[in-house]
Order: structure tokens, then C-alpha cells, then sequence
């Protein structure tokens, strides 16, 4: 295993058993427990996005889609008499289901069509949600049974959805599967022509990161004890993956996590004050990051410390600047061809 | 529920409607034509341009109409500004990936809808005129005034664009651009220009049928997005680089959602744009275009 | 002598236009042959088919007593055929040992006889002579280095039938050279190499065997020499005009 992979992975269990350790020392703190539950759920969203959305460069902007199936079938099966966390995992199934059954069609679509036809798969889930009211409760949502486990309890399984993620996404990277999405991602064309099973591998995402998501939907049904179309299946909420995934920096494991953290301080402080202001900020930060820094704040650390590194030894830049593994930056610069090799045969 | 004159009618107020879907989505088609970019942004300047139009209404008493061809100076020079200071950066280089863009634009979708947000709140706006409630009988049957003068406008718009395109120079320059950017570089065309024309066009065409919609529908800052849709889906039926498909796209799409009408409910009727969306993706990229070509051969 | 790739009428349509027609050849194993013919004649073409990118109108392919015809492009190249491009197509992003690592992982799976994707990696460097710049991003190649690492990644795959489209364009004489150099040395290794080339002296004098194509026709199958002489090539390179004299 790479030092630096070792290194990530040793750094990202300390601070998980940091957070773990932060109930304990600091107990009974309802903001702190609130503020960690869903800064959890969005990073574990934020990384299983990415897996698609990073990796394998399909941005999904219909996430929600998955969300809300995981909250619905916890939701439907709790009211059934089910125990919560025996439904996480079929939430999970789920949204893995509806994934592999829209996925098929949609990710034969290249790059931009993809994105456009998950809108419109997105959109038209939260229509269909809203009107199936017998099932759904439609426009007035579903209340769940009150009886809840701690805000401890929730803390902690937020926890460990955010880690299965993260831990998810660290073996894909590492493993002949990431390297395949990273290079069908780069050139599907060349991928395939090299023995890559670009189709399998492109599902294979998608389904996993929709399990993930899926599971989380579940999760946030039963700390809400409610659920209504218009959140669980909103646009709003895929577009939170998109930007966590964005900010935090693509391609990277760990870019989602900061960019989940990122995201909930900006939401967190500017809630109280306009309520709305938080999505403009996001669009002028996206803005700024395409325009300047496609790689995202991993992107820009990157780079950072490869200046650091540059200027300590102090050697020529005969090795470029060093990147996350499989390539940072999403959307590389032009490659110069020479003329005269354009195609005719 | 089926009778003739319903149906008739459900067909007539389509059709009126198409005329608006195919301005709305003009713009969209002449951008992707000629730059192959995704105009996401375009739902946020139809938006704007309801808005503003609002304004004209409530500052100075403007008619929509008026409103809107008012609109069409301003939001040209919007979509130039747009084009040189931020597309243009992220679409030039060769192989730069076309998701950039796309993401870029859908942020700046992000940054106009919420600065509309927090100019003029979330309340649903509409403009009432002197016509808005009246209606001419044909034939036995109740055209509102306020889709005929859409109409009119939108054909006349169109009319006018099919001319522009078909017998200027800037038209012809412009179409060989989107047919073979190389070619019309080595003809002579400056190809930057035309795209920086190009965006400012699709986002005036984009501010113009923002104003028409005033007298349709009441809007808010947030409906953008299912017009954006429609009207991508209504390029795509018609053949993402065929310009005269776009208005074939606006009637199949109009005449569907109409239809669906009858038989679904009121509520469900975006997910008809949804679907179609999706099935023409997958099933008929080249839109109908290509299924006419595919007959002809 | 075994063949290694047949191709069987193939004939591709597009509309109504004909690619290739009827273009019926065996290739023997360890072979050397080269593909020539005027632009537009449909060599690429006839390379997509071989590779699995498109499915021919009509005819087959086999390869190795295997029908391939209409077999996935991936599938294609894990059990014997590896491409390279036209225009070179290096992973930018990824360095050129994680490059030719992709090769090494997917098309050679279950190939390596118990060595690491690295390790056969490395080796390929050292053999198309890259190794120096196993952490470069190949985004950071020049040309003829870009045009090795595409061979790299090819042969990481572990093929054994090799199909180079143009390697040669865009070389100045002495990467010509190196580039011919080495292709024997691929020859060398048991690959059945055909190559598409524009570069006429080179393909003349490292073949064993060349084919003509012309408006998707193969017009001549021969010996270098004897192609060389054959009045249709002449013809259909130069245009009527001369064989008037």
C-alpha cells in the first residue's frame, strides 16, 4: 500500500475515533449531537456520491432519488412494525434496486446527457412520490412512531455510516476497481480497449454509491421521525451532494468529507440569517471553483504542498506536482497534439 | 370527457403553447449548436426576464409584450458578458471536458435564482392586463386572448429568426459553425465571435419568452427549472442541432402534455417532460431529425 | 504456420456508404504485416472491427480459431488483440506507470503467472524504454514518448496480435527509426503485429507482408516487392492519370 494511502487512512481513524470520543466528553450537548448527526449522514452521502460522481466522472444530479427510497421503505416498514435498524440495510437494497433499474438506460449517456437525464429522473420521483398518496401520504408526508432511540444513538450510527463510506470509498480507491473507473473516466474509449469492463464497472458505482446513499435516507427517516417528499426526494438535496462532492474536491476520498464540513458551517451560520443565502454562496463558491480550482479544496491543499515540497528541497520540477491517487483535478488542461496527425483512414 | 370539441380544443391550446416552448428553447438549441454546451443558466435569465418584466409593468405600466421585446438589448449584452468573462474560459481548450461547463452554468443558475430570491422574496408574482381575463370565440370555441397574443409574438419571433439565420451573413455564419466549426474557421469565420453572438442571442431569445410567460403563468423565483427541462427535452426531440426541429419539439411536447391532461392528473403532468426526456436520451439521440433522415434513406 | 487472425468478407456499411467490401485475408502468426492504402480506404475501420469497437454489415472474424466477430471491445482485448490509436490517447491524468498498469490489470487479468500489475508494469518500461519516466504524468510526454507508452500499454495487456495504427506519424527519422527498432523487438517476442502506415519506406522494409486497401477493397496481398510493383497500387495512389503512359 502506498505511504501516503497509509497515511490518509491512519489520519481518518484518529479523527473518526476523535469524533467518537466527543459524546463522551462532552455529553448531554443537543446542538453538538444535531450539528454531528447530519454533518455524518451528508459526508457518508457527499463520499458515496463521489464514488459515481468523482471516480467514474457521472455527475448524478438525481441523488435524491435514492435518499428518499432508503427514507420511504425505513418509514413504510418501521409503520409496519419492523425494528429501525433492521430496515437500514434494505433501504440500502432499495435504493441499490432503482439505481441498477435507471442506471442501465442512463449511464450509456455520455457525460453532460447523463447529468440532464438525472434531473429529469430526480424530478419526476418526487412528482410520482407526492402523488402516490396512499402509500406515501403524499403533501401532508408521513409520521413515523415516536418512540426513538437517544440522540447518542443516532450520533454514533451517523458515525458509522459516514466511516462504512469512507472505508468504502479508501478500498475502491486502492483497489483494480477504482483504477478502472479513474481510467474509463479519463477515456472510455481507451479504457475498454485496454480490457476494462467500463459498462459493469460504471453500474457497479452506481449501485454501490446508491446503497450507501439509500442507507442514509433510512437513517435520517428514523431521526426525523418523518418524512415528506418535497425533502427527502428535493432537488435541493441532490445538489448538496453535487456541491459537497464538488467543493471538497472530486476524485479524492477525503475531499467530500470537507467539503460535507464546509458545507453544514456555511448552512449552519448563515440559516438563521437568510434562509436561502447558504444556496448562493454554494453557487459562487462552485463558480469560483470551476472557474479557477476544478480539483476543489483537496485540490487546492494539493497544490499546496507540493509548493511547500518544491520549495524545501529546492529541486527542479522534474517530477510534477504530486496528486491523489488516480488524478485530482476532474477537468485536466489541453494536450497538445503535434499537426499532422489528424485522423483520415 | 372525450367529446371532439375537447379534444379540438385540448389540440388548439397546444399548439398555442408550443409557439411559447419553441421560443423558450431556441435560445438553448442556437447555444448548443454552435458551442455544444448546455445551457443550464438558461432556466435563471427566463426567470430574470419574467422578473423584469414584472418591473417594466410595475415602474413605467409596460404591456408584457413590450416587456419582453424590451428585454431582448439587455439580456443580449447579459449572455456576451456571460460568454467572454466565464464560458469562454472553461470551453476553449480542446479537450477540456464538457461537464466543466455545464457545471459552470449550473452554478451560475444557482447564483442568479437565489440573488432573485433574495431581491423579490418566494411569493408567486403575476401580472394582470386589461386582455388577461378576456377571450375571442372561434368557431364555437374560447381561445384566451393572452395565448394568442403569445403566439402571434412567439411566431413572429420565430419568423424573424428563420429569416436572421437563413439570409444574413451573421445567420449563415452562425450555421456553419454549428454544422463544422473548422470548416468556417478556415472560411474565414471568426468563431469566437460567433459564439460569444451566439450566447448573447440564446440568452435575449431566453429574457424575451421570460416576458411572454408573465402573461401565462404566475412565477416565482423557482420556476426555472421545469421550463429548463422542457425545453431540453424539446431540443432534443427535435434533433439537437436542427433548429427548425426545436418547433417540431414544442409541438410534440405541448400536444403531449396537453393530452396527458385528460387522463392524469393536473400535478403529474411535468413528469410527461421527465419521461420524454429520458426515453428520447436513450432511445432517439438524434431526436426526430434522425428518425426523418432515417425514413428519407 | 498458424494463423492467427482470419478475416472472413467482412464488409461494412454506413447508410449507404460502403466502408469496406468483402475484404476476405489470414494473417500468420508472427507476422509482420502492414496495411496500406489511400486515406479514406478504410484501414481504421477494418482495425475497429478486428478490435470489437463495431460489428461488421457482414463477415466474421476469428482469431485463433475463435469467432470474435461482434465480441465487446474489452472482451476483445482480454483474450489476445490489443489496439493502439491513431491518435495517441495517454490516460493525461495518470502517470505513465499507472498507465501502462491499466493495460497490465484488465487485459492481461488472470495472464500475469503470479506477478503484480506493477511489476509486469516496470518491465514493459524498460522494454519500450520508458522506465526513466515511470512518474511522469504522461500528460507531460512528447510525442515519441507518448507514442511508446500507448505500445507500452498495449503490450502490458499481454496480446498476441498486436494492431499499431500509424505509430509512425508525426516522428521525426530518427524516432522512426527507434520506433522500428523496436517494433522488431515486439516481433521478436512472438507478436503478431499488423500495421496501418502512411510511411511507405518503413512499412516496405519491415514487412513480411503487406495489404493494400482501396475504397474499402483489398486490391493487392503480397510480398513488399511484389505489391510495390503492382500497377493497381500505383494506380490507386497516384490517380489514372499515369497509367495512361
Amino acid at each position: 500500500m502506498r505511504p501516503s494511502l497509509r497515511l490518509e487512512l491512519a489520519a481518518a481513524l484518529a479523527v473518526g475515533i476523535l469524533l467518537a470520543a466527543v459524546p463522551l466528553l462532552i455529553p448531554g450537548n443537543i446542538t453538538l449531537l444535531n450539528l454531528g448527526i447530519l454533518t455524518f449522514l451528508y459526508v457518508a452521502q457527499g463520499v458515496a456520491w463521489n464514488i459515481l460522481g468523482g471516480f467514474a466522472g457521472y455527475v448524478s444530479f438525481g441523488y435524491a432519488a435514492f435518499f428518499g427510497l432508503g427514507a420511504y421503505t425505513t418509514a413504510l416498514l418501521w409503520l409496519a412494525g419492523w425494528s429501525p435498524v433492521l430496515t437500514y440495510p434494505v433501504a440500502g437494497l432499495v435504493a441499490a434496486a432503482f439505481s441498477l433499474l435507471v442506471g442501465a438506460p442512463t449511464l450509456r449517456l455520455i457525460g453532460p446527457y447523463f447529468s440532464i437525464a438525472t434531473i429529469g429522473v430526480g424530478e419526476a420521483m418526487r412528482i410520482l412520490m407526492l402523488n402516490l398518496d396512499k402509500i406515501t401520504g403524499g403533501a401532508s408526508g408521513l409520521n413515523l412512531p415516536t418512540v426513538v432511540p437517544s440522540k447518542t444513538w443516532f450520533y454514533f450510527v451517523a458515525l458509522i455510516c459516514a466511516a462504512i463510506a469512507y472505508a468504502v470509498a479508501a478500498w475502491i480507491r486502492g483497489a483494480r476497481f477504482g483504477l478502472g473507473l479513474t481510467a474509463l473516466r479519463l477515456d472510455l474509449e481507451a479504457a475498454e480497449s485496454l480490457g476494462v469492463r467500463t459498462t459493469l464497472f460504471k453500474n457497479l458505482a452506481h449501485i454501490v454509491s446508491a446503497a450507501l446513499v439509500g442507507t442514509c435516507g433510512g437513517v435520517y427517516a428514523t431521526y426525523l421521525q418523518y418524512v415528506h417528499p418535497d425533502t427527502v426526494f428535493s432537488f435541493t438535496h441532490s445538489i448538496s451532494l453535487v456541491l459537497i462532492a464538488l467543493i471538497g474536491g472530486l476524485g479524492t476520498v477525503w475531499g467530500p468529507v470537507l467539503g460535507a464540513a464546509v458545507f453544514f458551517v456555511v448552512q449552519d451560520y448563515l440559516q438563521t440569517s437568510y434562509p436561502s443565502f447558504h444556496l448562493l454562496v454554494y453557487g459562487l463558491l462552485l463558480l469560483l471553483i470551476i472557474l479557477f480550482e476544478p480539483g476543489g479544496m483537496a485540490g487546492l491543499a494539493g497544490r499546496l504542498v507540493a509548493r511547500l515540497r518544491h520549495a524545501s528541497t529546492g529541486s527542479p520540477a522534474a517530477a510534477p506536482a504530486p496528486h491523489a491517487e488516480h488524478g485530482g483535478a476532474p477537468m485536466p488542461r489541453t494536450e497538445t497534439e503535434r499537426p499532422g496527425t489528424k485522423r483520415t483512414t | 370527457m372525450f367529446t371532439t370539441q375537447n379534444l379540438v380544443s385540448v389540440a388548439i391550446a397546444a399548439l398555442l403553447t408550443a409557439g411559447l416552448y419553441a421560443v423558450m428553447s431556441y435560445g438553448l438549441a442556437i447555444i448548443y449548436g454552435v458551442m455544444k454546451v448546455i445551457n443550464v443558466s438558461n432556466a435563471g435569465f427566463l426567470m430574470l426576464g419574467a422578473f423584469m418584466t414584472l418591473m417594466y409593468s410595475q415602474w413605467w405600466h409596460l404591456d408584457p409584450v413590450a416587456g419582453a421585446v424590451l428585454n431582448l438589448l439587455p439580456f443580449f449584452g447579459a449572455g456576451w458578458l456571460v460568454y467572454k468573462l466565464l464560458v469562454r474560459r472553461v470551453v476553449n481548450s480542446r479537450s477540456a471536458r464538457p461537464i466543466a461547463s455545464l457545471l459552470l452554468l449550473f452554478a451560475l443558475w444557482l447564483v442568479i435564482q437565489n440573488v432573485a430570491l433574495a431581491i423579490w422574496g418566494s411569493e408567486d408574482q403575476s401580472i394582470i392586463t386589461a386582455y388577461t381575463y378576456k377571450s375571442l370565440i372561434v368557431g364555437g370555441f374560447r381561445l384566451p386572448l393572452t395565448r394568442l397574443i403569445v403566439f402571434a409574438v412567439a411566431l413572429l419571433a420565430l419568423s424573424l429568426l428563420h429569416f436572421v439565420l437563413g439570409h444574413t451573413y451573421i445567420g449563415k455564419a452562425l450555421r456553419a459553425t454549428v454544422q463544422d466549426p473548422q470548416a468556417a474557421l478556415l472560411v474565414g469565420i471568426d468563431t469566437e465571435r460567433i459564439s460569444a453572438l451566439a450566447f448573447g442571442l440564446g440568452t435575449a431569445l431566453a429574457g424575451f419568452a421570460g416576458g411572454l410567460l408573465t402573461l401565462l403563468f404566475s412565477f416565482t423565483p423557482d420556476f426555472g427549472g421545469p421550463f429548463q427541462l422542457k425545453s431540453f427535452t424539446i431540443i432534443v426531440l427535435g434533433g439537437l442541432e436542427n433548429f427548425a426541429g426545436v418547433t417540431v419539439g414544442a409541438a410534440i411536447l405541448a400536444l403531449a402534455e396537453s393530452f396527458a391532461v385528460l387522463f392524469m392528473r393536473a400535478s403529474l403532468q411535468n413528469v410527461i417532460a421527465y419521461g420524454l426526456l429520458v426515453v428520447a436520451l436513450i432511445v432517439m439521440p438524434g431526436g426526430v431529425a434522425q428518425l426523418w433522415s432515417r425514413i428519407r434513406s | 504456420m498458424t494463423t492467427a487472425l482470419t478475416l472472413e468478407g467482412i464488409t461494412k456499411r454506413f447508410g449507404g456508404l460502403a466502408a469496406l467490401q468483402d475484404v476476405t485475408v489470414q494473417i500468420a502468426s508472427g507476422d509482420i504485416t502492414g496495411l496500406i492504402g489511400p486515406n479514406g480506404a478504410g484501414k481504421t475501420t477494418l482495425f475497429s472491427i478486428i478490435a470489437g469497437k463495431t460489428r461488421p454489415t457482414v463477415g466474421r472474424v476469428v482469431c485463433f480459431d475463435r469467432d470474435i466477430t461482434g465480441w465487446s471491445a474489452h472482451a476483445v482485448c482480454r483474450l489476445v488483440v490489443c489496439t493502439t490509436h491513431q491518435v495517441v490517447r495517454p490516460f493525461g491524468e495518470l502517470t505513465v506507470l499507472e498507465n501502462v498498469r491499466v493495460g497490465a490489470s484488465f487485459g492481461a487479468s488472470g495472464r500475469l503467472g503470479g506477478r503484480t500489475a506493477d511489476e509486469e508494469a516496470g518491465d514493459i518500461l524498460t522494454f519500450v524504454g520508458l522506465a526513466h519516466r515511470r512518474d511522469s504524468l504522461a500528460s507531460a510526454l512528447t510525442l515519441a514518448q507518448r507514442k511508446r507508452l500507448e505500445i507500452a500499454r498495449a503490450l502490458a495487456t499481454r496480446p498476441s496480435v498486436l494492431l499499431l495504427d500509424e505509430v509512425l506519424a508525426g516522428l521525426t527519422p530518427a524516432e522512426i527509426q527507434q520506433a522500428l527498432e523496436l517494433v522488431r523487438q515486439i516481433r521478436a517476442r512472438g507478436i503478431t503485429i499488423v500495421m496501418i502506415e502512411h510511411v511507405m519506406r518503413a512499412v516496405m522494409d519491415l514487412s513480411d507482408r503487406v495489404l493494400v486497401l482501396n475504397y474499402g477493397r483489398l486490391i493487392a496481398d503480397g510480398s513488399p516487392a511484389v505489391v510495390a510493383n503492382n500497377p493497381q497500387v500505383i494506380e490507386a495512389y497516384l490517380g489514372e492519370t499515369i497509367s495512361e503512359n
